[in-house]
C-alpha cells in the first residue's frame, strides 16, 4: 500500500509539474478545450436563468400577442424605410468623399450574438458570448452593441467567447473626444466599477461633461475608427497628463445581444 | 469505493460550479460576485483522505486556473502555477487540520470557504499589481475580497447539508478506520 501512496505522490507532482511548465499556445489551446467542455454546460445553465428570469413577464395573453407582433410588424416596416433612405444617403456619401478624395468609410460584416452569462471573477471584467470559432469569430475581434463598443474577444471554442469587456483594465481603447483634437487611451479599473477612464489626455485639454468619445481606429490595432465609446463624465489634470472619466456608451450591466466584428463590408 | 465515489461526485461538481456561479446575480450595491469553487474546494479538501484530496486540489487548480487565464498580447497573466501552488497548500492545511481535530466539522468548513476566498481573490490581486504594476488599494478592492468571503462562509453551512446529504457518509468515520486523513490516505483511486 505504501508503494502506491508514493507511486500516486509522484504521478501528482509530476503532473503539476506538466502543467505548470505549459508556454502560451499549449494553455490557449487547453483553455479552449476546458471552455468547449464547459459550453454545453453553460448553455443549458443560460438557457434555464433566462426560462426562470422570465417566468411572469413573458406569460402574454393572445391580444397582447397580436397587439405586440402589429406594433413590431410596424416598426419593422418603419426600419425598412428608414434603410433604404439610409442607403441612398450612404451612395451620395461614398461619391462625394470620392470625389473630394476622402478614403470610403466601410460598414462592418456583423455576426449577432447572445451573451450568456457574466463571468464570476473579482478583478477581470468579462462575459461568455454564444458564437464561436465554428461562426468564424476569433481572438481579438471588436463586440459593439447598437450603442456602442462592448469589448473583444479573447479566448474562443467552437461555440462559445469570452469577451473581455472595455471596463476591464486590460481592454486599452485608443479614443479621440468629440470636437477637439484631444486623443487617449482608454480602459477601466483593476477592480471595475463600470467607469472607463481616458488617459494621457493634455493637461489643459478642455473638456465638458456630456462630450463623445469615439474609437481612433490606429493602425494595427483592433478596434475600427468611429464607434462610440462613451461620454465625459468629468476631467481631472494629473501630475504629467490629464484624465478623462467616462461613462460607456453601451450598458454593460445589462447586455442581451451583441454584435461581433469580423471584418469591414 | 465510498472514497471514490465521494471523489468523482466532487470532480463533476467542479465545472458545474464554474457555470452556476456564472449564472448567479450579483450582490448589490457592488455588484460583488459569488464563488461556489473554494467552497466545493473546502469540503473536498476537509472530506477526502490525503492522496485522493491532493489530486482533487490539482483538479480544482487546472479548474480555476483555466476559467479565469488571460492571455493578452502573448502574456499570461495568471497562469496554472499559482493555482496549483494555492489549492495543494491549502489541501495540507485541511487535512492537518481535519486529522487534529478527529474528522470534518462544518464550522471548519464554512470558516475554510471564507479563508480560501479572501487568500484566493488577495493572491490574484497581488499577481496582478506584480504584473501590471501598481498597487492601487481602495475600498472597491477590499470591498472585492471581503464580500464573496463574507458570502462563502454563509453559503458553506448550506453546501455543506447539501452535500452531506447528497454523501451521507462523507462527513462520518470510515468504520474501523477513524477518520480520513493523514495515516489512512484512502487509496481506493
Amino acid at each position: 500500500m505504501k508503494y502506491l501512496q508514493i507511486a500516486a505522490l509522484v504521478l501528482l507532482i509530476a503532473a503539476a509539474i506538466f502543467f505548470s511548465a505549459l508556454g502560451v499556445g499549449p494553455l490557449g489551446r487547453l483553455q479552449s478545450a476546458f471552455l468547449g467542455l464547459l459550453s454545453p454546460l453553460s448553455h443549458s445553465g443560460s438557457v434555464v436563468k433566462n426560462s426562470i428570469g422570465s417566468l411572469g413577464t413573458d406569460l402574454m395573453t393572445l391580444d397582447q400577442l397580436q397587439s405586440e407582433y402589429d406594433r413590431l410588424l410596424a416598426e419593422n416596416k418603419k426600419l425598412r424605410a428608414e434603410n433604404n433612405g439610409l442607403r441612398d444617403l450612404q451612395q451620395d456619401n461614398d461619391h462625394l468623399r470620392s470625389v473630394l478624395g476622402y478614403r470610403e468609410r466601410s460598414s462592418f460584416r456583423l455576426i449577432p450574438a447572445v451573451v450568456m452569462n457574466h463571468s464570476a471573477e473579482a478583478w477581470w471584467n468579462t462575459i461568455k458570448i454564444n458564437r464561436g470559432s465554428k461562426d468564424g469569430i476569433a481572438p481579438d475581434m471588436p463586440v459593439i452593441t447598437d450603442r456602442g463598443l462592448v469589448g473583444k474577444t479573447t479566448a474562443v471554442s467552437d461555440d462559445m467567447a469570452e469577451v473581455v469587456l472595455v471596463t476591464d483594465e486590460n481592454c486599452k481603447v485608443a479614443a479621440n473626444v468629440e470636437g477637439t483634437k484631444e486623443q487617449g487611451i482608454s480602459a477601466g479599473a483593476r477592480a471595475p466599477e463600470g467607469e472607463l477612464q481616458l488617459a494621457f489626455l493634455s493637461k489643459l485639454a478642455d473638456l465638458q461633461p456630456g462630450q463623445k468619445v469615439y474609437t481612433a481606429g490606429v493602425s494595427g490595432g483592433i478596434f475600427p475608427s468611429g464607434i462610440a465609446l462613451g461620454t465625459v463624465k468629468s476631467f481631472h489634470a494629473r501630475e504629467l497628463d490629464g484624465e478623462a472619466i467616462l461613462e460607456p456608451a453601451a450598458d454593460l450591466g445589462t447586455l442581451d445581444d451583441v454584435f461581433v466584428v469580423t471584418g469591414a463590408k | 469505493m465510498r472514497t471514490t465515489l465521494l471523489f468523482l461526485i466532487l470532480l463533476v461538481l467542479l465545472p458545474i460550479s464554474i457555470v452556476v456561479q456564472d449564472q448567479l446575480p450579483p450582490i448589490p450595491p457592488m455588484q460583488e460576485r459569488i464563488f461556489l469553487l473554494p467552497i466545493l474546494f473546502c469540503f473536498g479538501a476537509l472530506a477526502l483522505p490525503l492522496i485522493p484530496a491532493l489530486f482533487f486540489a490539482l483538479a480544482t487548480a487546472l479548474v480555476q486556473g483555466l476559467a479565469l487565464l488571460q492571455i493578452q498580447s502573448g502574456q499570461i497573466e495568471l497562469g496554472l502555477v499559482g493555482p496549483i501552488v494555492f489549492f495543494l497548500g491549502w489541501t495540507v492545511i485541511f487535512q492537518m487540520l481535519s486529522e487534529a481535530t478527529h474528522g470534518m466539522r462544518w464550522e471548519f468548513h464554512a470558516f475554510g470557504s471564507f479563508l480560501v476566498t479572501f487568500t484566493l481573490l488577495a493572491g490574484e490581486f497581488l499577481i496582478l499589481c506584480v504584473k501590471r504594476g501598481g498597487f492601487p488599494v481602495d475600498e472597491m478592492v477590499l470591498f472585492r475580497m471581503a464580500v464573496p468571503s463574507a458570502a462563502a462562509l454563509l453559503i458553506a453551512p448550506l453546501l455543506y447539508l447539501l452535500l452531506s446529504s447528497l454523501v451521507p457518509y462523507a462527513t462520518e468515520p470510515v468504520p474501523g478506520q477513524g477518520k480520513p486523513g493523514f495515516g489512512n490516505s484512502g487509496l481506493e483511486l
